[in-house]
């Protein structure tokens, strides 16, 4: 291979693998965005509606009280509506028990997403600082030398963020997990 | 005497829900922020059942299992997994490393008492 090829060749590399690095991690970023905003939205609006409902069952119950209080007898219905209401209430705070527990979740994408963009912050860095190693009088053998030198870290450095990127959090909704006992 | 569980993650949030669960079924509940504050809460006091995440900083669930598990007083003890992991492979790596369930989040709290019930009564 001629030097100008040995050049082309490791340039095409080079921009390759940060064009390749970049996309990846960013269609990730995008991915995890997504997923946390599909958690939080769904955590907004069964909390709200939860919040509501037990609002009500308080409410219908405090009004039962109030007429109990008041020296009312209440009906075999109403005693049975009454029972039901607390059944209720604890159902809607199960409920938003579950919801609640977006914050765990979100945080732990969240965290991802930082993680991948201090890497690739880190990545970038990495490209300027042998960037500015390279002297405009460098031959092709020193350039050739650098590219490599530049490709090696970036691998390195593909490979170390990789690695503390495994994705614990798959869930996009939040109902209750599985359950197993071994 | 009500039981006692030692519920073990990095999220407050997270062991807020599970001690306000299961308190309200009875149980007493110790609260570890960690695998390592785990561990020393674990050798500190005789628990009934270890409810542990994975995913947490200084020591994770599974390194905890392997702890408690070569200590004589845990080698009985039930401990399950709550943790957002969910494959195959996770929870193969549990059961080697010695634990007794896998219970995958968000978890809702009835079902989660129905577990521990079963587990400890």
């Amino acid at each position: 291979m001629t030097r100008k090829k040995i050049l082309g060749s490791h340039v095409k590399r080079l921009l390759s693998g940060v064009s390749d690095h970049g996309r990846r991690h960013l269609t990730e970023v995008e991915t995890d965005l997504i997923q946390t905003n599909l958690l939080l939205e769904e955590a907004i609006e069964k909390l709200s509606r939860n919040f509501m409902a037990i609002h009500e069952t308080v409410s219908a119950q405090q009004t039962a009280i109030d007429a109990l209080l008041a020296g009312a007898t209440p009906s075999a219905e109403q005693k049975e509506q009454l029972s039901a209401l607390s059944d209720q209430v604890g159902m809607y705070v199960n409920a938003a028990v579950t919801s609640m527990q977006f914050q765990d979740m979100t945080s732990q994408l969240i965290d991802r997403t930082l993680k991948r963009v201090t890497g690739l912050r880190e990545f970038l860095g990495t490209l300027g600082a042998h960037g500015a190693e390279m002297v405009p009088e460098s031959d092709n053998d020193e350039i050739v030398e650098l590219l490599g030198k530049v490709s090696m870290a970036l691998a390195i450095q593909s490979l170390e963020l990789r690695s503390v990127l495994r994705k614990a959090v798959s869930q996009k909704h939040l109902e209750s997990g599985d359950i197993e006992l071994f | 005497m009500a039981k006692t569980i030692l519920a073990v993650d990095d999220s407050s949030s997270l062991r807020q829900m599970v001690a306000f669960s299961l308190k309200a079924a009875g149980y007493q509940v110790v609260e570890a922020v960690d695998g390592q504050d785990g561990l020393e809460k674990a050798k500190g006091q005789t628990v009934d059942l270890v409810l542990t995440d994975q995913n947490m900083p200084r020591m994770d669930g599974l390194q905890l299992i392997k702890h408690l598990r070569e200590l004589p007083s845990y080698q009985k003890v039930p401990i399950l997994m709550l943790t957002t992991e969910s494959s195959d492979e996770m929870k193969a790596k549990g059961r080697a490393a010695g634990a007794n369930g896998w219970l995958v989040k968000p978890f809702d709290p009835q079902r989660l008492i129905e577990v521990v019930k079963k587990v400890i009564g």
